[in-house]
């Protein structure tokens, strides 16, 4: 089967006209579940294809061109983070842009931080802080989650385990909602959010290395404070460069994406009611809710990579050089591998989706992004009284990839 | 109530020790130790566990006549 439009696909998934529902769009492009794009791009969505080039050792997560702009000299400039990637080195990726082995070694680092004690400690706390956010409306008769709820609550959480002093968290507050502009791949074309975001990534930084002169002074109990003294047994101890790149990606890859599966539970769940009732009576469901909603209403709907070598799959060869796109929110809906895709079922068994990613790039925070979702959901579930949804559907943020509502407003009558 | 991982599929994710702290441990980087027998109080925290395996290894076979009893 054909599809005249088939070069132009992803170039529609990625219109805003198209954000509120781009699952037919997904639905077209898995007749080639790996589809050569006009512009050279090839887009992964069946899940099989997308499995295997999430495991294949030939496909990099450095896909990153070498920064065009030779060094500055100033010290700042030269080694932060920066996706917009103007003058971001080679060396001081965030490992997330990163390939074995340097990967491996900066990601044990941070999972060795990210104990269990401490996220478990988290819950309680996380509970806590989404409590106060339902207390501050209480008495009003409309509530917009986003603003209200989902936004504040993943910064709050970070800045905590990181050990931001709680005076200094409203800055991030601001940063964070700057830098989630710099994820989107049409934020490189405009030239004034460019020069916003640089200054913001110059700010955290700046912030950043005196924080962690700090920890290393004084240390705490606290991620950033094990980060700066720990010793690797392989990799050593880890570099300022690589803890500013490692504090600054924490702190965005764990927002935006929690905001999304905060409010596109809520939205799914409201467009529902029957399954927002079973939870409400129920709160044990909160796990596979969360999951089917992983699948069904991802939070990160792809991710980028780029071809090492030339890779047959799917019955194409993927050319040396050439751009991916791992399409995984069209994965999950990929009716060879989920019986009845476009149903939202917490009961489904065997649920492998691509939330969370897969192989090395699994979601480092995946189990504090399932606790601040459950301790936001049954909340939510239990408290919201008559909560409906007042527009339907809401407006989305421009992001194609991290896809969410820019504000879900919600009709209640009360908070219990 | 009876877990099951099957260790052949089981990828070292470590969630289900998140998940599950006093029932599933990760031994280095890669060795997953679990309690085959865990009490039923543990029914939601063992739950979540198998949620939340990106691979679904973990398997709970639930002794009905027991956890009448318990
Ligand atoms: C619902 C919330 C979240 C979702 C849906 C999500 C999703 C993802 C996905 C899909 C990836 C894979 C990226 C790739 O393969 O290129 C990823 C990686 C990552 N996530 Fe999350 N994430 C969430 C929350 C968080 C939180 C709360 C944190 C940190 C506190 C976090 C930190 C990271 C990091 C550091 C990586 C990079 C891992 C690596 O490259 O090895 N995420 N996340
Ligand atoms: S979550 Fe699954 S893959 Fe990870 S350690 Fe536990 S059983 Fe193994």
């Amino acid at each position: 089967m054909t599809d005249a439009s088939d070069g132009t696909l992803f170039a529609q998934v990625r219109d805003s006209a198209n954000r509120a529902d781009p699952y037919p769009l997904y639905a077209r492009l898995r007749v080639r579940p790996v589809a050569r794009q006009d512009d050279g791009t090839f887009v992964a969505s069946g899940y099989a294809a997308i499995r295997a080039l999430l495991h294949d050792p030939r496909v990099s997560s450095e896909d990153l061109p070498p920064a065009e702009h030779p060094p500055t000299g100033n010290p700042v400039k030269d080694w932060i983070v920066n996706p917009l990637k103007d003058w971001v080195t080679d060396r001081h990726r965030p490992f997330i842009f990163r390939d074995p082995p340097d990967h491996g070694l900066l990601r044990r680092q941070v999972m060795g931080q990210f104990t269990i004690a401490r996220v478990q400690g988290m819950k309680r706390r996380t509970e806590g802080l989404v409590a106060q956010c339902l207390e501050r409306c209480a008495g009003s008769r409309h509530f917009d989650l986003v603003d209200d709820l989902a936004y504040p609550l993943p910064v709050t959480v970070i800045c905590e385990l990181l050990g931001v002093p709680r005076e200094d968290e409203p800055r991030f507050h601001a940063w964070a909602t700057q830098l989630a502009t710099a994820l989107e791949p049409e934020s490189r074309h405009d030239e004034a959010l460019r020069a916003r975001n640089t200054e913001t990534f110059d700010a955290i930084a700046d912030y950043m290395r005196d924080l962690i002169r700090e920890k290393r002074r004084a240390p705490r109990d606290d991620m950033l404070s094990g980060l700066a003294t720990a010793k690797d047994p392989q990799a050593g101890r880890m570099s300022d460069p690589d803890l500013i790149a490692t504090a600054i990606l924490l702190l965005i890859a764990g927002h935006e994406t929690t905001v999304n599966l905060i409010t596109n539970g809520m939205l799914t769940l409201l467009r529902r009611p029957r399954e927002l009732a079973r939870l409400r009576a129920d709160p044990e469901r909160a796990p596979r809710v969360i999951e089917e909603l992983l699948r069904y209403e991802p939070p990160v709907h792809f991710r980028t990579r780029v071809a090492r070598a030339p890779i047959p799959v799917a019955g194409t060869v993927i050319p040396e050089g050439a751009p991916l796109v791992l399409l995984f929110a069209a994965g999950n809906r990929d009716p060879a591998r989920f019986p009845d895709p476009d149903r939202f079922d917490p009961d489904r068994a065997d649920n492998q989706h691509f939330g969370f990613g897969g192989a090395l790039h699994y979601c480092v925070g995946a189990p504090l992004a399932r606790i601040e979702a459950e301790a936001a959901l049954t909340a939510l579930a239990a408290r919201l009284s008559n909560p409906r949804l007042a527009e339907d559907p809401p407006p989305y943020r421009p992001g194609a990839s991290l896809r969410g509502p820019k504000r879900l407003l919600l009709h209640i009558d009360g908070i219990g | 109530m009876r877990v099951v991982v099957d260790l052949n599929r089981c990828q070292a994710y470590a969630q289900c020790c998140y998940a599950a702290p006093e029932r599933f441990v990760l031994q280095g980087d890669e060795i997953l130790v679990y309690d085959p027998a865990p009490p039923a109080s543990d029914r939601a925290a063992i739950d979540r566990a198998v949620q939340a395996c990106p691979v679904r290894a973990i398997r709970v076979e639930h002794d009905a006549l027991a956890e009448r009893a318990a």
